[in-house]
């Protein structure tokens, strides 16, 4: 790996003298590159290095330093380690070029990043706000951004704690005095554009049928934020010529909360219940990941039984995610809630077992720097394995029997919403979207994490990339966790589930950690900076639902009204993590 | 024409149309009932005694619900609307014979309402109309689910509408009467679904989407159009929307037992007239279930495709179920007609099934 770093190294100065640089600040790593040469340097390194897949885009504020870094993860679609690139830039004017042309899944991570830190990508095809309302103040991920409520810089707030006696925020903060609005805004009188762009985007496909002299044109509908189909409160405004969609553009935010904003004011520790409420879905993979990424911060190795720990319950967590994900795609195929039920049959049961080892069916709080929260109580490794050995196999068993070979699910699936191999990479999209687009990348096994390496499980991989096989691709995973979790209850050591004491206080030193794990969903990345103190000094999340929609509009063209749900199923968002 | 009779008209309509209304609500809760316990879930069982009091419920509720009216819609085309809807649904059974006759108070009254020597003709007419109800709702709403649910369902009732249609000529040809009486009185040897296999197939495909049902609800398709043509009804006009959907039901497959499966005619009939109705609700009732099973179990089928299906499948089908038909009877070999309806209809499904396939898997990154 070493050597590999250096032959990057080497080649990268080499092709760019002067333009890249080794980040030298201790606790980093990667490439401070020049803002001028970052899209040749980004070409050079998807045409010439393989590293054609861009994660993760983001953006940090060093306030102290006065500038402000864009933070790029680079990945090969074949396996390996990140390779990162950073653009130094001044707070007062952060202009980078976009990299849209060149990756497109960019597109919506750019947005976002011009959204909450106010860098401005030059050259992207759409900059607007994408997570807050167009009238928002400011840019909230900045560290000189304060909210109206402001307290403290980091939490514990000192000044909720004055004699011993907690003062509640509602006392302090009273309703309709905690808001606070940008000079010269009315809320009266105030009209959002926010439409008025959003349709903008989609009135350049206007066109009138001039050969046959009939005046022609397509009508623009809202779906959503309130539609039984979205799975919570995502807008798609479509252009659609009769029932045919000839544009599509989504619209979030609605359940936005700043996570990230939330985040830096807490501790480490207090960010691990917080991961929960990202994917709501599947918490321990988040827990999963945020995990990994600050105890490669701490450079601390979990016990030996809670890595077995994780990995099994991470695996449930997969196998609950893609029994609710088949039985809500079939609700949206129309089937009238019973496969949903029958799915959520098996789901319970798993929540069972998450309830009874970690104390919470949906919130689980389960993992803690350098293992997990508690060891399996009595009676529960025998259920686990009623579970995975018996339970769940004959289920899955019966479930893919009955739907996979259902004429109608075919009819609905089978050529629809196609995403070919080369398009999925450059859309970033990951998990089940790329895999069953016929890329075999699975973090578990492209740039393994915890112990994986261990198990003998096949990277499930499907040839037609359309929705038909992103719901076989389900079927797939879930049998492959069951593969791991049989593996891992057979070799599951004795011993403690915590290395070293367990503490309240996260000591973690100064740097940075990209730490990743294939989620449910997808490649579900945290990128975390430290600078020592107790509270990260960024921390953000690569979420997956939201990239994947990156690829919505291309996956929708051309298709008919009714498709464009079964692909937003297909592609299996949770707008707790697409909103963060 | 005595008041007798006028006032035996009168009480008849009367029975009907409420019969329906109570018809409908209880079809309501079995449909409850069966979609939960194939769903391995419970149903309603809170109001009365096993839930026998939900229709009550949810009827105060309906009626006491506040009723909004679109600012931008069409306000007279918006409150006609439903009442086109549900009026048909609620005249179309008055052709169809619900029993032989039998003495009440002296007098003979035959149970039904009237024997129309063009009862199929008369079904056919007045079961179209309500789509203009569906229509204009969508229109009406300025909504654009609304509005192409209705557009949905205009499509939708052109492409079925041939192959309904000629699933009546089955029976007409086999009794040699488009009178529903003569139809049942014919079908006292053997019920028609014997020589009309395919054609009582087809029947029931059309009337699923006829009355649009699943998988065929495309003009409200919950998961596409929110409800699609009533997304901006609330209260009594959704009730009557539907109402006429649950009464639609009812009488569809009153009229499929009426033409293929004996009508009311069944055992111990001919002793006593009085069971000609009960049978009926039997038939009713199996037929109704087979509509909720398919409702619970398949996904709906995408809008093209059931143009397709119903243009390139089902009405091609059709012509070769009356073809065949009229060859049996011109012969006067009824027992070739089910061999040769059948032959073909399995050869069709293969070849649609092979065509599939090959169409299905033709690209492989």
């Amino acid at each position: 790996m070493t050597q590999q770093l250096t032959t990057i190294t080497e080649t990268l100065v080499e092709r760019f003298p002067g333009a890249v640089l080794k980040d030298e600040r201790p606790g980093y790593e990667g490439y401070l590159v020049s803002a001028e040469n970052l899209p040749e340097i980004a070409q050079f390194l998807r045409d010439q290095m393989g590293y054609d897949y861009l994660s993760s885009v983001t953006g940090v504020d060093y306030l102290p330093e006065g500038k402000m870094e864009t933070v790029y993860h680079f990945f090969r679609s074949t396996g390996g380690s990140a390779l990162e690139l950073k653009v130094s830039l001044p707070r007062e004017n952060p202009v980078v070029p976009s990299l849209v042309s060149i990756f497109p899944g960019a597109e919506l991570q750019e947005r976002e990043t011009y959204d909450l830190l106010g860098i401005i990508f030059d050259g992207h095809p759409d900059l607007r706000r994408i997570l807050l309302w167009d009238g928002f103040d400011g840019h909230p991920l900045r560290k000189d951004w304060q909210e109206p409520y402001y307290e403290e810089e980091a939490k514990p707030f000192k000044s909720r704690w004055p004699e011993g006696r907690a003062i509640r925020v509602e006392e302090k903060n009273i309703f309709k005095k905690n808001v606070k609005y940008p000079a010269g805004f009315d809320p009266e009188t105030f009209t959002p554009e926010g439409d008025t762009s959003l349709f903008a985007s989609l009135d350049k496909l206007k066109r009138h049928d001039e050969e046959s002299g009939m005046k022609s044109d397509h009508i623009i509908i809202n779906f959503g934020p309130q539609h039984t189909s979205t799975h919570g409160v995502f807008r798609m405004a479509a252009a659609v010529e009769g029932e045919t969609i000839i544009g599509l553009k989504p619209a979030m935010g609605y359940l936005h909360r700043n996570h990230e904003k939330i985040a830096e004011r807490n501790t480490y520790l207090m960010n691990m219940p917080y991961t929960d409420r990202l994917d709501y879905l599947s918490p321990l993979s988040n827990n999963f990941g945020y995990a990994i990424a600050v105890e490669k911060l701490m450079g601390i190795q979990p016990a030996e039984r809670a890595e077995y720990l994780r990995v099994i319950m991470a695996e449930f967590t997969r196998i609950s995610n893609h029994l609710f994900l088949i039985g809500s795609l079939l609700n949206d195929l129309g089937a009238y809630f019973t496969p949903m039920l029958y799915a959520l049959e098996e789901r319970e049961l798993i929540l069972d077992v998450f309830e009874a080892v970690t104390g919470s069916r949906m919130m689980c709080n389960y993992f803690r720097f350098g293992g997990v929260a508690r060891d399996l109580p009595e009676g529960q490794l025998q259920k686990i394995k009623d579970l995975a050995f018996d339970r769940l196999p004959r289920k899955i068993d019966e479930m893919d029997r009955f739907l996979t070979e259902s004429e109608i699910i075919r009819a609905r699936g089978v050529g629809v919403g196609v995403l070919t191999p080369e398009e999925a990479i450059a859309y970033s999209t990951c998990g089940p979207v790329l895999r069953a687009s016929g890329v075999p990348y699975d973090v578990r096994r492209a740039d393994p994490y915890s112990i994986y390496e261990r198990f003998d499980f096949d990277v499930a991989v499907r040839y037609h990339g359309d929705v038909y096989d992103r719901f076989l691709l389900r079927f797939d995973e879930i049998r492959q966790s069951i593969r791991i979790i049989q593996q891992a209850v057979r070799d599951m050591p004795e011993g403690p589930v915590q290395s070293g004491k367990p503490q309240y206080q996260a000591k973690v030193p100064a740097g940075e950690a990209y730490g990743r794990v294939e989620g449910p969903k997808g490649e579900l990345g945290y990128y975390v900076v430290s600078n020592g103190k107790p509270n990260p000094w960024r921390y953000h999340v690569r979420a997956p639902s939201f990239i994947n929609l990156t690829a919505l509009e291309k996956l929708c063209v051309g298709n008919k009204v009714a498709d464009v749900f079964a692909i937003l199923g297909s592609i299996d968002i949770v707008l707790g993590e697409t909103d963060r | 024409m005595t008041t007798g009779s006028v006032w035996e008209w009168i009480i008849k309509s009367v029975v009907i149309v409420f019969g329906l209304l109570t018809g409908f609500a209880y079809l309501t809760l079995l449909e409850r009932k069966v979609l939960a316990k194939i769903q391995v879930r419970i149903g309603p069982n809170r109001a009365g005694p096993m839930g026998l009091f939900q229709p009550l419920a949810d009827a105060i509720k309906l009626i006491f619900k506040e009723e909004i009216i679109p600012s931008r819609a069409d306000k007279i085309i918006f409150v006609l609307a439903p009442i086109i809807t549900v009026i048909p649904a609620l005249i179309i059974l008055g052709v169809l014979p619900f029993g032989g006759i039998i003495t009440l108070f002296g007098r003979q009254i035959s149970l039904s309402l009237a024997d129309l020597n063009v009862g199929v003709l008369y079904i056919t007419a007045i079961a179209s109309i309500s789509i203009y109800g569906i229509v204009l709702a969508g229109w009406s709403s300025n909504n654009k689910y609304a509005m192409l649910g209705g557009i949905r369902s205009s499509a939708q009732m052109i492409s079925y509408e041939l192959a309904l249609g000629l699933s009546f000529i089955g029976p007409i040809l086999l009794s040699g009467s488009m009178s529903l009486h003569d139809i049942v009185a014919a079908q006292k040897p053997l019920w028609f679904v014997v020589y009309q296999p395919v054609g009582a197939l087809i029947f029931w495909i059309a009337t699923l989407a006829e009355v649009n049902r699943a998988p065929f609800d495309m003009p409200e398709a919950e998961q596409e159009l929110t409800a699609g043509y009533h997304t901006e009804y609330s209260g009594m006009k959704f009730a009557l929307f539907f109402m006429a959907e649950y009464i639609k039901m009812i009488a569809v497959s009153a009229i499929a037992a009426t033409l293929f499966f004996g009508g009311y005619r069944f055992v111990l009939e001919d002793q006593y007239p009085i069971l000609g109705p009960v049978w009926l609700l039997g038939k009713v009732i199996v037929l109704l279930f087979g509509m909720i099973w398919v409702r619970a179990t398949l996904p709906r089928i995408r809008y093209d495709r059931l143009m397709a299906f119903g243009w390139k499948f089902l009405f091609p089908l059709a012509l070769a179920n009356v073809f065949f038909t009229a060859i049996g009877i011109v012969l006067e070999k009824l027992w070739l007609i089910p061999l040769l309806t059948i032959a073909v209809f399995l050869g069709a499904v293969v070849m649609v099934g092979i065509s599939e396939t090959r169409r299905w898997r033709s690209h492989v990154f």
